[in-house]
């Protein structure tokens, strides 16, 4: 496929659609792919111990990988983002929580801090749980198409109002952000990031001009639209693709394990 | 017939703006190709998005088909599905996640029935040569495929007149040149088209009329040789002289040629020469044109018929043939212009075979039987499948 700009292409690389566009199990239904996805979410948040948030993050990133062919690495950069957030607020939470007997404790300045088993399990809970949480949603990014989402919304009748609203904001993502990066690129060309200040000063610019483009793409749009004779409408394509038993049981099946991998293990505690 | 676009005395002004149109007139008739030229600033722009009513001009009137535009919501639809307008920018054109719901969007609004739609709008993508594009999003197609989508979507409303606005702006040659093509296939099934340019060289090749704009009026509209053999009009107005016009007003006064109406083409203009300058009788026999319709002529008949005629120079016409010559790894000659340079090709003696789809199989010969009338000559065209070699 030919791109027509060096801009475009960059972008290209960091949006997770393409991805979702290209893999491997790109023809099997969505709405049961939300329904794994946002099942395994709902069974990671209920559960009370960190097993089966794990069991459901390893499952989910083997699922991702081996099944729906993501490339590891772009799959582990990926979950470095918030797992890295995770185990700062864990630290957090392991040192500023207490209850429970104490496992270590310290005098650092003046500042007694002490690490209890009950700051111990939550702190555990919470890495657990956005690990979980986390690979089952790029398990929805990089399998679904943001398009199919928006069939899916469409069966479970959401207003239309909404669903139109978020297909116009999809649509002028991917142009605000080849925006921002034209502006940025020719700010970079002529200094605009060289020193602290000129940052500020460019990035506030680039902030602004920014706001104005948008409002310029919005009247455009308007006439685009009524060029076209807009009438309050705007069409889906409802992809049918029905889904054979095996799979529909096959999710169910894994859904089950989950919620009794947290039932079994609710009052389980490593600490 | 009335003609199909009228504007007498219209004049606009933006909201604390200097007027933008002061007085224009013009009228286009039906079926016609029309260039609106002029420099940056002219008013092109405003010009074209009052023929289908999105700016309301203050004064004068514009009528469609005879009869006045009205602005009520109802008429504006009318209006709108009848005179379909393609964005110089096709970004701000295509506003939905997939090439087919942005094709669609226009039928659906105009309550079109539902279950026709999706036939309308494979029919209206094959037509710009974007099958199989349907689920793609548009921010994934390049400049040409995103323009071609846009075509699509005003097309899928069956307008009689189409206007674009800059077309060949942001496109390659190539992707120019084959616009191009499908503008001329759009005007050949009847549709009036009116696109804005700076080309020069482009609007005194493909449009039979135009109309020059400077600081928001009419200058002049007529036919491209008077428009800019004049060079008053062409130095008021930031042009420059088309270089074929140009070789040949220099030819003219140095006696070279006697002037014999302009020529159009790089064709005309060497088949002038020729016929003055070329002594003895024509070399050897002229050289013939086969035409291969690639929607009904299997591939392996082309391939044969290649590999048979491994001297003819091969040309492809519309996205189609082109993309089937790349996919069956058929070199080609020439990819633009093509009857024009096969005629060429004729005129020394080389044969040549054009691939082409159903729509332009007509064209080769409607071009080369105008060739024939403008230079009496006559160059055999035969139909692949048709029973010749």
């Amino acid at each position: 496929m030919e791109r027509c700009e060096t801009t475009r292409e960059q972008i290209m690389e960091l949006i997770l659609d393409e991805y979702a566009q290209k893999n491997a199990l790109i023809d099997v239904s969505s709405s049961i792919k939300l329904i794994t996805g946002i099942g395994a979410i709902l069974v990671c948040i209920s559960s009370t111990s960190p097993v089966a948030p794990l069991f459901i993050a390893a499952s989910m990133a083997f699922i991702t990988i081996m099944f729906a062919r993501i490339p590891a690495r772009l799959y582990l950069s990926l979950l470095m983002i918030p797992v890295s957030f995770a185990l700062f607020s864990s630290l957090i939470i392991l040192l500023m929580s207490g209850g429970g007997v104490p496992l270590f404790s310290a005098d650092i300045a003046g500042v007694p801090l002490s690490i209890t088993t009950d700051s111990a399990n939550l702190a555990l809970m919470v890495i657990t749980r956005t690990f979980g949480g986390m690979c089952s949603l790029y398990f929805i990014a990089l399998t679904t198409p943001i398009i199919e989402v928006f069939a899916v919304m469409q069966q479970c009748r959401l207003p239309r109002g909404l669903l139109d609203l978020s297909m116009l904001i999809y649509h002028f993502i991917f142009i605000l952000i080849g925006e921002a990066i034209t502006i940025h690129t020719a700010q970079v060309l002529r200094h605009g990031y060289d020193s602290f200040r000129n940052s500020l000063h460019s990035f506030a610019m680039l902030s602004a001009m920014l706001f104005i483009r948008a409002w310029q793409q919005g009247e455009e749009l308007i006439v685009a639209m009524d060029s076209r004779c807009y009438d309050g409408q705007l069409e889906l394509t409802i992809t049918g693709r029905r889904t054979g038993p095996r799979i529909v049981t096959a999710v169910f099946l894994y859904l089950g394990i989950c919620i009794w991998i947290a039932y079994a293990s609710a009052a389980t505690r490593i600490f | 017939m009335p003609p199909i676009l009228e504007f007498t005395n219209v004049h606009y002004a933006y909201p604390n703006c200097p007027s933008s149109l002061n007085g224009v007139n013009f009228s286009i008739e039906k079926g016609a190709k029309v260039a609106l030229v002029g420099p940056n600033g002219a008013g092109k722009t405003t010009l074209l998005l009052m023929c289908n009513g999105i700016l309301r001009p203050e004064n004068g009137e514009i009528r469609l088909s005879g009869s006045p535009l009205r602005y009520d919501s109802s008429s504006l639809r009318k209006t709108r599905k009848n005179v379909g307008l393609v964005f110089q920018n096709s970004d701000s054109q295509l506003f939905a996640p997939t090439v087919y719901q942005d094709v669609a969007f226009g039928p659906v609004n105009l309550g079109m029935d539902r279950e026709k739609i999706p036939h309308m709008v494979d029919e209206n993508l094959h037509a710009v040569g974007l099958e199989g594009y349907d689920k793609r999003p548009p921010h994934q197609l390049s400049g040409g495929e995103k323009k071609r989508a846009s075509i699509a979507g005003v097309l899928v409303m069956e307008p009689d007149v189409l206007i674009f606005d800059e077309p060949t702006s942001s496109l390659d040659p190539a992707g120019a040149a084959d616009l191009m093509e499908l503008l001329d296939d759009l005007n050949a099934q009847g549709k009036t088209i009116i696109i804005s340019t700076h080309d020069v060289e482009l609007a005194y090749n493909w449009a039979d009329n135009i109309i020059l704009m400077n600081k928001g009026v009419v200058i002049h509209q007529g036919a491209p040789d008077q428009v800019f053999n004049d060079p008053a009009l062409i130095t008021t107005t930031n042009l420059r002289t088309p270089a074929l016009l140009e070789i040949y007003t220099e030819l003219v006064a140095r006696n070279m040629l006697e002037n014999t109406g302009s020529p159009r083409s790089v064709l005309s203009l060497v088949n002038t020469l020729e016929q003055k300058f070329r002594q003895n009788p024509p070399v050897k026999k002229q050289g013939a044109i086969t035409v291969c319709n690639v929607d009904i002529i299997p591939t392996e008949k082309i391939r044969a018929w290649i590999a048979e005629n491994p001297d003819h120079r091969r040309g492809a016409m519309g996205t189609r043939a082109k993309k089937l010559a790349e996919q069956e790894t058929i070199t080609l000659d020439f990819t633009y212009g093509v009857i024009d340079k096969c005629l060429l090709r004729a005129l020394i003696g080389e044969s040549s075979l054009i691939l082409t789809t159903t729509g332009m199989v007509d064209r080769v010969q409607r071009r080369v039987l105008a060739f024939e009338e403008e230079s009496r000559i006559r160059v055999a065209v035969s139909l692949m499948g048709d029973g010749t070699p």
